[in-house]
């Protein structure tokens, strides 16, 4: 009756465990899949959000493995009762074309629960030496050890001070914008700051109608003196600057055809 | 459609398309700008990098050259502080059978306000023929300052990136001889858009970041500028 | 687009302008003429405030055949300046309304529009703020561009359904005979017949 008990128990926790692992694998699959089919429009926090769903599943599996109502998975024992070198066609389909032969040469690396024999001998024998070392001596070696560490820490620092300052040197030597000019750029275009017909020539030394710029027939568009004349009459009450700005506007037409 | 329906048909005035089209808010009459410079020493190293971040990787930058003249007219009726009306004529001098390009230019908005991240003006672009100086100026604008500008545009989306040489019209020179104003080349990025939708401003802005050091694109407020003599 | 002709058809004292259209339709139908939707031609005039010196006037037209289009011409006491642009050129205008202002109704021609094999044909009644004004008859000869090489078959055309009122040529188009002819030409004779119009309904500008 409790063997019976036992195995159902062991069967509903391992459908449960076999449910999480294949969430888990599904996460993973489907990463690869962007990684691979998608990396142009991957960003960071987008994979950030998968690596975090992955963690959350690992950790809700490991969960899971310790909890009491889950029996000791480490207390059973699996023994492979059919081990054959030829393809298997039923296991290649079950593990997604990942296992195609169930041998002698695959089972134990599949079913590995402690490490190579000779490495656990290897273990052994260091894990002893260890206890058996009188305490200057471990004293001497991690002082030892400490000073290695130390000494590749300064040559690490070194060369990133070097680097940093190398490159803080190198922005410094050569600066690629300056304020002053966006500033003067920004003022010619937005207001014609510099750019004005009166600006940098002395107002007047040329009669109005050589202002513009030469080189294009001028005065297409003059307006006859009379009607020029009424026009500044009009405009009396105006600032006197509009005076000189009637002048220029005077020759505007040059570009009409 | 039947050609019967089709003769029933009303048709609507061109005022009436307008006004449902300004109501329905799909006149991209908002432009979004962030200014900056780059010293001519840097701006092949610009050029570079824009190559590889906007959209028109394989042709390549596209280059202009054009001219640009800037009217005004007085509007002295309005009140006591008469404000002028702005605008821009802009024609292509390396493809002279274009379309002209009148322009309107608003106030810009939002630059002392920090939370905003570019400037904002409001903006008409209208294609027309190339009798517009005349037009203008006849209807009694006056063309306050002119130059040339030659450079390079890039897109990235919706933005538009242009590195531009600014000249001034020579005098008394055939138009081929014309002076830079500066040593450095002057960098825009700006969005075309309906008005409302800021959240371009924030690509922008993002954008922009990408850009640093090289160039510090930002919100230039010309009227506060401190003003060297020009 | 081709060359075309725009003609004002006398208005008889015993007819009112839809009935006048009617009997127009009637013609043309009878000619083999299918109708093929309605036209708009609409003008709206803006005029110069006094502080901007002597007075201009900018006439803001569209026209149904390019929709895209906004046609302005500018009047000024010297000159004439047409001026083809973009549909936005409307909100452009409105900026402009402190400084240009509109004190004129606007006036239209509107109408169905008929086709017939090469031709083109538009029975436009003309309205000022809804008030009926008169008809304008516009006829487009859709293969030729040069008015010099198409004009004397047009002439006839329209004799052949408006009868002997049909004599001269539009003004505008008797000095660019050889020229290849623009959208803004047919803008241009819609121009003169409203200024004409409005002249005739006591208004000024």
């Amino acid at each position: 009756m409790k063997m019976q008990r036992e195995e159902k128990q062991l069967e509903t926790a391992l459908d449960a465990i076999l449910l999480r692992v294949n969430d888990l694998k599904n996460s993973i699959g489907s990463m690869i899949f962007k990684l691979e089919n998608e990396s142009e429009n991957l960003n960071w926090p987008n994979l950030l959000d998968n690596f975090a769903l992955l963690s959350s599943q690992l950790v809700s599996l490991s969960k899971m493995l310790g909890h009491d109502k889950y029996p000791l998975l480490r207390t059973l024992a699996i023994i492979p009762l059919e081990l054959s070198p030829e393809r298997d066609e039923q296991l290649l389909r079950l593990t997604e074309g990942r296992v195609a032969i169930f041998s002698h040469d695959l089972a134990p690396d599949y079913l590995r629960t402690k490490p190579v024999p000779e490495v656990e001998q290897k273990m052994i024998q260091l894990e002893h030496k260890a206890s058996n070392l009188s305490f200057e001596t471990v004293q001497k070696q991690m002082t030892a050890y400490s000073k290695v560490v130390g000494h590749v820490w300064e040559i690490v620092s070194k060369a990133r001070e070097e680097w940093e300052t190398e490159g803080s040197g190198r922005s410094g030597s050569a600066i690629t914008s300056s304020l002053a000019d966006t500033n003067t750029l920004v003022a010619a275009v937005a207001m014609g700051k510099g750019l004005k017909v009166c600006d940098g020539m002395g107002q007047g030394q040329l009669p109005p109608n050589m202002m513009g710029p030469s080189g294009r027939p001028v005065g297409g568009g003059q307006l006859p003196s009379n009607q020029l004349q009424q026009q500044m009459g009009s405009m009396g009450k105006v600032p006197s600057g509009i005076k000189t700005n009637i002048k220029s506007a005077n020759q505007m037409h040059p570009y009409s055809r | 459609m039947d050609s019967k329906d089709w003769a029933q048909m009303p048709v609507c005035t061109a005022m009436d398309t307008l006004s449902s089209a300004l109501k329905s808010n799909i006149i991209p009459n908002q432009e979004y700008l962030l200014q900056g410079s780059v010293l001519d020493s840097a701006v092949e190293v610009l050029l570079h990098r824009l190559r590889g971040l906007c959209d028109n990787v394989d042709t390549g930058p596209e280059t202009f050259h054009d001219h640009e003249m800037c009217f005004s007219i007085l509007n002295v009726e309005s009140g006591t502080s008469p404000q002028p009306l702005l605008l821009r004529v802009r024609r292509a001098l390396d493809y002279q059978d274009m379309p002209w390009q009148l322009r309107y230019i608003g106030q810009p908005e939002g630059t002392g306000d920090k939370s905003r991240p570019t400037i904002v003006r409001s903006s008409i672009d209208i294609g027309t023929t190339s009798a517009v100086v005349d037009f203008l100026t006849e209807m009694g604008c006056r063309m306050d300052f002119e130059y040339i500008v030659r450079g390079y545009m890039f897109r990235k989306g919706r933005m538009k990136i242009t590195v531009s040489k600014i000249f001034k019209m020579g005098q008394g020179k055939p138009p081929e001889s014309v002076e830079p104003i500066s040593q450095s080349y002057l960098v825009e990025l700006s969005v075309l858009a309906p008005s409302g939708q800021d959240a371009i401003a924030e690509d922008m802005k993002s954008f922009a970041d990408q850009l640093r050091p090289l160039v510090i694109l930002d919100k230039v407020d010309y009227k506060r500028l401190p003003m060297p003599i020009g | 687009m081709g060359v075309t002709i725009l003609h004002q058809f006398p208005m008889l004292e015993n007819r009112t302008g839809p009935q006048t259209i009617e009997f127009l339709t009637k013609r043309i139908v009878a000619l083999g003429a299918v109708q093929m939707g309605q036209f708009l031609v609409d003008c709206d005039s803006y005029i110069s405030m006094p502080s901007l010196g002597p007075q201009r006037t900018v006439h803001v037209l569209h026209n149904s055949e390019q929709p895209a289009s906004v046609f302005s011409i500018l009047e000024t006491n010297t000159k004439t300046i047409p001026l083809v642009a973009d549909g936005l050129f409307d909100l452009l205008m409105l900026k402009m309304t402190p400084i240009y202002t509109k004190k004129v109704a606007k006036i239209e021609s509107k109408g169905p529009r008929f086709e017939l094999a090469d031709f083109c044909i538009k029975l436009g009644s003309v309205t000022i703020s809804q008030n009926f004004k008169g008809v304008l008859v516009e006829v487009e000869y859709r293969p030729c561009v040069v008015p010099s090489n198409c004009v004397g078959l047009m002439r006839e055309f329209l004799q052949g359904f408006l009868g002997s009122c049909v004599q001269s040529l539009p003004a505008c188009l008797q000095n660019k005979m050889d020229e290849v002819y623009q959208p803004m030409d047919t803008i241009q004779q819609y121009l003169d017949h409203f200024l004409n119009f409005r002249k005739m309904a006591g208004y000024s500008g």
